[in-house]
């Protein structure tokens, strides 16, 4: 029967591995397969014999497939569906074709527009019918444990060997990650060495649906990126802050334009389009006031229907443009965000001073890393930059990661929660609060960070963001979803 | 409380969704309305400019709920170009806008590229005049025949006019060679969905290839022979499972290679819409032949479309007139419109199974047949064409010809037998080591 088996096969039937297209494959791959053993095989004819057997199967220990693999089956089916999808759409991925009870890993991986490699994995036994699916089984190790039909992305860290302090951050939204997640044959860690690929798909991850314009600001000073979603509209707008990371991130705003939402990002510090000294803020109340107002006089935004959201600085300035420069928003959404301003102000427009020329309420754990937990404090806020709260006029969410590092989001909550009732506006409060969630509430599937590179001048700093991976995850996306819905109740009807 | 909006207000914020909004050619969709005026009369609308820049678009008739909503995967349409609860009526029920040229047909050339539909919502119940309203709210969708990662490759070797998909991964997979029909051209769709779904499928040009431009005569079996090696061989392609799928005159093809071949050795076959009714002696010179003979047959409708379902019934009694059948010994599933005017599937299909029932082989066949589906049973979704503007390769003349089928029944009909041709694909290509029995439970 071996013989059999062997007469009509070739080397490409038995040894696909060995035969990788690209040279990125063979990198992936790691099959062990060294110069000698090619050497090997392109010298050998292979005839029926149990001699050639013998030697093939040593050859197979060296590209460590499993066992059961043959020229005679094909290899297991291994699907996603769908395969084009947004961030924040769950995937559905299923392995077929399988023997029964058998033990494999799917290990997934994809390179950030910067080019690092991030990766994940988890380890399935496939049931009776040779079956398994990440929507229905539990995975028993790797990068998540238990039933997480989107473990693969959110578990995601970068590839050993990478750069340090990575954070993982969309910049062209206008293309897709392209994961590619591939089955392994048994319970192995695909940086450990040995692995055979037995199958393998490519999935696409978009923060743009089809259709949204992606308009460029640059504007009466204001300096940012627009979303527009399809159709004549006119749309609700949502006015979208990020915090002291400074830059633009657009990823939030093309989500939130897939939703119907015309959105813009804006830059309001740490951009080169902006004016003056880049360790400060120097734009005050009318830019974010201008800012406001070019969504409201956007021809296909409906003017009373604009709200803001903000994560971390951004959340004090979602604040302070709702009660201090006279727009009127419709609806807040705050993330671990302090209340006042973290530097002190050098106008009453809100400019600010130099950054890191106030460290006194820097504290550091034992590796060096940064904590900036206590610079948001309420006590360590500079008084005059605290938000007036009495003079909020919408509804407010403010959504606290209770492992938040970098931001004392909870007594900010608290002191909000409590100046809001003062002024008899408790009604306008809504609070979510996710143990184990850290600094960075994002779009929901996409890692988290626990720390990252911070600064990398005058000397290189990492900072603490918080949070652990599975509570993190299922708080991005339980948040995710309640923005949405909290959107939709107050923009939509 | 919600407030209560006047129609005559301005619309505030109608929310259309699609999802997912980039989808395979045969994923269903959800389209989702929400936030209107409840109660209200709703149309639906959905407009595509295909390649050759024609305007396609469908439409149908909705009422909001209490809610505001209307949820296409669970409302009932009431009039439009189609009626009743049909989540992805949108698609398949689009049509030539009116002024068109007669007698279109909608067929994707480059798979790289995915079909833009634009999905709109409009006030009331409209039947025509979307261009001169401004809708409510408008999406855009893509439909994509390539999953990512699937490779497309030109395939020009061993005198063939091919291009093969290759499913993403390291493979081995099973392989299939994809025949199309009497129209001649490469036509790359089908392979393309096929390879998304784990097959190393291969379109072949079996009509209009190099071969034939140059020379003016019809290939010879050894050109799918050369194909089928040519798949044998590939380093990822798994020589022990190879299908065959043809539809209308690749029937033909299928058919006696699966019984006859000495080198083709077919782990199953697929037959879309043809017979097994051909001279055994020859080929496809032969075969074609033996259609010009009885071109007698040829009816036409009132509006002068061509009926060639004829030219081949009867079904003869003479045995070297078919493809012995009782000799298959592969899996077969034959796909069938019992309203094809093209070809006389349903009568070959009912004469294939009488003759593999005496012949004791009945159980290798799987035989779908659909009532008031026509000639040209395609992957689902996509729009049915009851008659189109067809040029016989071989006359080069340009005729309309009937196909048959009624659009709702032919739709129902084509995701029907996709979603059992891919369960039968892949349960003889991947499942089992033994050549496999017939599926107990489609």
């Amino acid at each position: 029967m071996v013989t059999d088996a062997l007469s009509n096969i070739s080397l490409f039937d038995l040894f696909p591995l060995l035969f990788a297209e690209r040279a990125t494959d063979a990198v992936m791959f790691r099959a062990h397969a060294s110069v000698k053993a090619m050497g090997q095989l392109t010298d050998m004819k292979i005839k029926p014999g149990c001699s050639v057997y013998r030697k093939l199967a040593g050859l197979q220990r060296l590209t460590g497939k499993v066992p059961w693999i043959s020229s005679t089956r094909p290899a297991p089916l291994l699907t996603a569906a769908p395969v084009r999808a947004l961030v924040d759409e769950q995937i559905s991925i299923r392995g077929r074709f399988l023997p029964p009870r058998c033990p494999v890993t799917v290990w997934a991986r994809m390179h950030s527009d910067e080019g690092d490699l991030w990766e994940s994995f988890a380890h399935y036994n496939s049931n009776e019918s040779g079956a398994f699916s990440l929507t229905g089984d539990p995975s028993v190790g790797g990068s998540y444990l238990g039933c997480e039909p989107m473990g693969l992305f959110w578990s995601m860290q970068p590839a050993p060997g990478g750069r340090e302090g990575l954070r993982l951050r969309k910049k062209n939204v206008e293309t897709p990650y392209l994961v590619h997640i591939s089955l392994l044959g048994g319970h192995v860690s695909p940086s450990g060495g040995q692995i055979s690929e037995l199958a393998a798909v490519t999935a696409e991850r978009w923060y743009m649906a089809p259709g949204v314009k992606r308009i460029a600001i640059h504007q009466n000073g204001i300096v940012g990126t627009m979303f527009v979603p399809p159709g004549p509209g006119p749309f609700p707008a949502m006015l979208d802050l990020w915090g002291m990371g400074g830059g633009l991130q657009e990823y939030r705003s093309s989500l939130l334009a897939s939703k119907g939402y015309v959105s813009l990002s804006l830059a309001y510090f740490g951009h080169k389009d902006l004016p003056g000294p880049p360790d400060r803020i120097n734009v005050g109340d009318l830019y974010f006031k201008a800012a406001f107002r070019l969504l409201q006089d956007h021809p296909q935004v409906v003017s009373d229907r604009i709200g803001i959201i903000g994560l971390s600085f951004g959340c004090y300035l979602t604040l302070r443009i709702a009660t201090r420069t006279g727009v009127k928003p419709s609806c807040l959404v705050c993330i671990n965000g302090p209340m006042g301003s973290t530097v002190p102000l050098t106008d009453s427009d809100g400019r600010t001073d130099q950054f890191d020329s106030f460290q006194q309420y820097w504290t550091f754990d034992d590796e060096g890393r940064v904590i900036f937990k206590d610079v948001s404090l309420p006590a360590n806020l500079p008084p005059d930059s605290f938000v007036k709260l009495e003079k909020l006029d919408c509804p407010l969410m403010y959504i606290v990661g209770e492992d938040d590092l970098s931001a004392s989001s909870t007594e900010n909550a608290d002191l909000i929660e409590e100046n809001l009732r003062t002024a008899g506006k408790s009604h306008l409060f809504t609070r979510l609060s996710y143990p184990g969630a850290g600094h960075l509430i994002e779009p929901p599937y996409s890692p988290n960070a626990r720390s990252s590179m911070w600064s990398v001048k005058p000397k290189k700093l990492i900072t603490m963001w918080g949070g652990h991976p599975a509570p993190h995850a299922a708080a991005q996306e339980d948040a995710w979803k309640k923005i949405l819905d909290y959107l939709e109740k107050h923009l939509r009807s | 409380m919600p407030q209560q909006l006047k129609m005559e207000e301005k619309p505030c914020c109608v929310a259309l969704s699609v999802q997912p909004s980039r989808g395979l050619v045969d994923e269903k969709f959800v389209v989702l309305v929400q936030n209107t005026v409840p109660s209200c009369p709703l149309t639906i609308h959905a407009s595509h400019q295909c390649e050759d820049g024609h305007s396609w678009h469908a439409f149908a008739h909705y009422t909001s709920d209490a809610s505001g909503v209307i949820n296409v995967s669970e409302d009932c349409s009431v009039g439009g170009t189609y009626s009743g609860v049909e989540a992805m009526g949108l698609l398949w029920s689009l049509k030539p806008v009116p002024g068109s040229k007669p007698g279109l047909r909608m067929r994707k050339k480059n798979v790289q590229a995915p079909m833009v539909i634009t999905i709109s919502v409009y006030k009331g119940h409209l039947t025509e005049g979307f261009g001169d309203q401004v809708p409510l709210a408008g999406t855009e969708v893509e439909r994509w025949y390539m999953a990512p990662g699937v490779r497309r490759i030109a395939v020009t070797e061993d005198g063939l006019t091919a291009t093969l998909f290759l499913p993403s991964g390291p493979g081995p997979f099973p392989g299939l060679l994809d025949l199309w029909g009497g129209g001649g051209q490469l036509v790359e769709y089908r392979a393309a969905l096929l390879a998304s779904h784990g097959i190393a499928a291969m379109a072949l040009d079996y009509l209009t290839c190099k071969y034939t431009m140059e020379t003016g005569k019809m290939v010879e079996q050894d050109y799918f022979e050369a194909a089928y090696t040519f798949l044998q061989k590939h380093p990822k392609v798994l020589s022990s499972r190879i299908a065959m799928l043809g539809l209308s005159l690749g029937t033909s093809i299928t058919l006696k290679t699966a019984v006859y071949s000495e080198v083709m050795k077919l782990r199953c076959a697929v037959s879309i819409s043809g017979s097994h009714v051909q001279p055994l002696d020859g080929f496809l010179k032969e075969t074609l032949g033996y259609f010009n003979e009885n071109s007698g047959k040829t009816c036409f409708t009132e509006d002068n479309e061509a009926i060639w379902r004829n030219l081949l019934l009867p079904i003869p009694t003479d045995p070297s007139l078919k493809v012995d059948v009782g000799k298959l010994q592969c899996p077969l599933m034959l796909i069938v419109g019992e309203d094809d005017q093209n070809w006389c599937a349903y009568e070959s299909a009912m004469d294939i199974k009488e003759m593999m029932e005496r012949a004791g082989n009945s159980h290798l066949l799987t035989l779908l047949s659909y009532p008031n589906a026509g000639h040209l049973i395609e992957p689902p979704y996509t729009p049915h064409a009851r008659s189109s503007l067809f040029r016989d390769v071989k006359s080069r003349q340009m005729l309309m010809a009937l196909w048959g089928g009624q659009t709702l029944e032919h739709s129902r009909a084509q995701e029907d037998a996709w979603r059992k041709l891919l369960v039968f694909l892949r349960k003889n290509l991947y499942g089992g080591v033994k050549s496999t029995s017939p599926l107990s439970n489609l």
